[in-house]
């Protein structure tokens, strides 16, 4: 199993606050990948450095094993990486096609003057864009929306509709932002099923930020967690379920001592019944 | 208290009584009438006492249908409307019958208002108050608007809630769309031959026209035209990219100044083929606009619209300059450009011209037309709607940016072309910045990023003004007016654009889909 996307070392800095410090982390090929920790733990500026958003002041990203850092966000994209974001940034006034169809910019290569001219290579190109976003809709189950303005989709069709966005690219590695942020139980279930099977179906490595340990406990292959730019653990979910540092780091320095007292209380109460 | 009708009726009179009030004051009360007299079909110098008469009753019954009409908050009845118009025609009547005394008086008394408000002059004052004495003639006034309000109110209403009225009226819409929604009709508009018939017909419209309606509408057209030419190159960077450019006359000079300079006598007796000059000043013009494009397509927003207004005046400054005399000719400008010509023969009557500038706007749309919904035109629109993430999605924002600010640049130089040819004579007062506004309003009011928007945009504030001489003085506040209404009302323009349905014919074009 190859590597998919690798950190060495990658730090950030807006001014005087070293937003990544010096973050390790290693994704390997066609697995769900989290990186969570406690609110500014510097997991989107990640995000943004790994997509080429933010040149990162030190250290290495590779992707496949090509350096990927400092080279601009438009040929991380093409080189096969596509991201969604935190809050839905949709081309609102464009329909759901035509976001999709945006998404396949790189894998085309008619130019200004085929369109103009109408030739084959445009009318080819044309017709497959629309034939593969038409079952790209379909994948992420949006068939016969395709051409509403996507501003007018409801709040969970959208989220589908930008990951069918970054689909269109046929990235090898998919960022997600908090893919199921302001989603009911039910909604966030089915997207849990959905990433699942991105990486089932499609092959695709997956990394994502997100909140809700639930999601993550159940999906995440790998869970990689910051707080204050800092890598403080790595591994499975069972391992960071029970790793002190990240206790620490969500509820409090003191807390395990506390949980631990409350956790022999339970058990007691429980002895007590039984 | 005061009911809730009579409310309305007064709020509606005060605007209304405003109106009347600026008009008069500047002048318009006399423009109006000459305009009723024209429509009438009976132009004259002075327009009549009449022509006055039918355009104050329109403006009360204005006042008065406006005021009855909906939305209501109460019920719609007979009582209510007729309340309503009444007092907005009363009270638009106070404000005209006052304005009128007083300034009826100061002539009488000897004052020439005309001192302070250049626009009154005493003839307007007179027949303001149809040539009356102040009192008389303010008292018609106010009878007049007062009774024109209540009568449109009560037509309104009657148009309103007549049920045959009503009924009749939605019967013709509902019969004229089943006549479009039918299949016969729709055949016939999808059927290839009817298709090519009406294009073709169309064609020899286009071929004929020109000969029939003679020099002035030639002249007319022709600059609407070179206006379009305009609206759809802005609307390439504008409407599509969505890159504000204030400074887009400065490519329209640089097609224009090349093309002169090319084929002047003077200052440098090129004499260059009409055909050779006008493709290198549309190049001229599209590398002009690249080599902008370079430093400043980094910037978004306000800054780009700035500094492309610094570019535009740097230009005319620039040509106007004692600097550049010698090789621009200065503020004198350049004469005897050169017109086109066919097989060495000359081709430049006002026809030929019209021919030229109408294949010039085919093309024109044609490339806009093919580029508008293509690979290139959706990555333009999405950086439109947020650059940040069309980057990310893989689109190399600058280069497209580039790309369609120099393809604009070159449409403004092929429009400056035609503009410097036709005229045989082009200077720096031809590219002021007023040119850009023109074409940016044309294309905010006709529908931003639409192309039969911009045809009629280019129509309403170019054809328009130039057919109604009268209103020559008032264009200035007629566009502001126009532009304020706009953005309250249609933000989007006359002709908003719509996105295209690809998913619905995909599916439909599908094999075994077909019941």
């Amino acid at each position: 199993m190859s590597t998919c996307i690798e950190t060495k070392e990658v730090s950030k800095i807006f001014g005087g606050l070293t937003a990544v410090n010096a973050v390790d982390v290693v994704v390997p090929e066609n697995i769900i990948a989290s990186i969570i920790g406690p609110n500014g733990a510097g997991k989107t500026t990640l995000f943004n450095c790994i997509s080429g958003y933010y040149t990162p002041e030190h250290g290495q990203i590779e992707f496949y094993g090509m350096p990927i850092q400092g080279q601009p966000t438009y040929a991380v994209a093409t080189m096969g990486i596509a991201r969604t974001y935190q809050n839905i940034r949709l081309f609102g006034d464009m329909t759901a096609i035509e976001n999709i169809m945006v998404g396949q910019y790189p894998r085309f290569k008619a130019s200004w003057v085929d369109a103009v001219l109408s030739t084959r290579r445009e009318r080819d190109e044309e017709k497959q864009s629309i034939q593969e976003s038409s079952r790209l809709l379909k994948f992420v189950g949006l068939e016969g929306l395709g051409d509403n303005l996507a501003r007018n989709l409801p709040y969970g069709a959208q989220r589908r509709l930008e990951i069918a966005r970054a689909l269109a690219n046929k990235p090898r590695l998919l960022l997600l932002d908090e893919p199921t942020a302001g989603m009911n139980p039910q909604e966030t279930g089915n997207m849990t099923h959905f990433i699942r099977n991105l990486r089932d179906e499609l092959g695709i490595t997956i990394l994502l930020i997100e909140h809700d340990m639930r999601v993550v406990m159940d999906i995440s292959d790998q869970i990689t967690v910051l707080d204050y730019g800092t890598k403080i653990a790595e591994g499975k979910p069972k391992s960071i379920q029970s790793n002190q540092k990240v206790i620490e780091a969500y509820l409090g320095p003191d807390v395990t001592s506390l949980t631990k007292k409350y956790q022999l209380r339970k058990k007691q109460r429980y002895d007590v019944k039984s | 208290m005061r009911s809730s009708a009579v409310d309305k009726g007064l709020r509606t009179g005060v605007v209304f009584g405003i109106i009347i009030v600026t008009m008069f004051l500047i002048g318009f009360t006399v423009t109006g009438a000459e305009l009723v007299g024209k429509i009438l079909g009976t132009p004259s110098s002075s327009p009549s006492l009449l022509f006055f008469s039918i355009f104050m009753i329109l403006v009360g019954a204005w006042a008065g249908a406006s005021a009855s009409a909906r939305p209501l908050v109460e019920v719609d009845t007979w009582k209510r409307a007729l309340t309503t118009g009444v007092w907005a025609g009363a009270m638009s009547g106070l404000f005209s019958a006052v304005i009128g005394f007083l300034f009826g008086e100061l002539i009488s008394n000897k004052i020439d208002p005309r001192t302070y408000l250049p626009s009154v002059s005493p003839e307007s004052i007179k027949m303001f108050l149809f040539n009356q004495t102040p009192l008389t003639g303010s008292l018609i006034l106010f009878s007049m608007l007062t009774v024109s309000g209540l009568a449109a109110a009560a037509l309104s209403f009657f148009v309103r809630n007549n049920d045959s009225v009503k009924s009749s009226k939605r019967k013709a819409s509902e019969s004229v769309w089943s006549v479009i929604r039918s299949q016969r009709v729709s055949n016939v508009v999808q059927n290839k031959y009817t298709r090519y018939g009406s294009l073709l017909a169309f064609a020899i419209l286009l071929i004929i026209l020109p000969r029939v309606w003679g020099g002035y509408w030639n002249y007319v057209l022709g600059t609407v035209g070179i206006y379009i030419i305009l609206g759809l190159g802005i609307n390439i960077i504008t409407g599509w990219a969505g890159q504000l450019v204030i400074g887009y006359v400065a490519f329209f000079a640089v097609g224009a100044y090349t093309f002169a300079l090319l084929t002047a006598p003077e200052p440098h007796h090129l004499m260059m083929n009409f055909w050779i000059a006008l493709g290198l000043g549309v190049l001229a013009a599209g590398i002009s606009g690249l080599l902008i494009g370079l430093p400043i397509l980094n910037l978004r927003g306000d800054y780009l619209a700035i500094v492309t207004l610094g570019f535009a005046e740097i230009i005319r400054i620039l040509l106007k300059s004692d600097l550049m005399t010698a090789y621009t000719a200065g503020p004198r400008g350049i004469r005897d450009i050169a017109g086109p010509t066919i097989f060495g023969k000359p081709f430049n009557s006002d026809v030929d011209f019209m021919y030229l500038i109408i294949i010039a706007v085919l093309v024109v749309t044609f490339l806009a037309n093919r580029l508008q919904n293509s690979r290139t035109g959706k990555a333009w629109y999405a950086i439109n709607l947020d650059e940040t993430v069309a980057r990310a999605t893989g689109i190399n924002t600058f280069a497209s940016k580039l790309l369609a600010l120099s393809l604009s640049a070159a449409v403004a130089g092929l429009a400056g072309v035609l503009f410097a040819s036709r005229n045989q004579f082009t200077g720096p007062d031809d590219h002021a910045l007023m040119v850009s506004i023109n074409v940016l309003c044309l294309v905010i009011v006709g529908g931003i990023g639409n192309i039969p928007g911009i045809f009629l945009g280019a129509f309403v504030l170019k054809g328009l003004p130039e057919v109604l001489r009268e209103t020559e003085s008032y264009r200035l506040l007629i566009f502001g007016v126009l532009l304020i209404v706009m953005m309250r009302l249609r933000p989007e323009g006359f002709l908003p654009a719509k996105r295209p349905e690809l998913e619905k014919p995909a599916v439909q074009n599908l094999p075994g889909k077909e019941g």
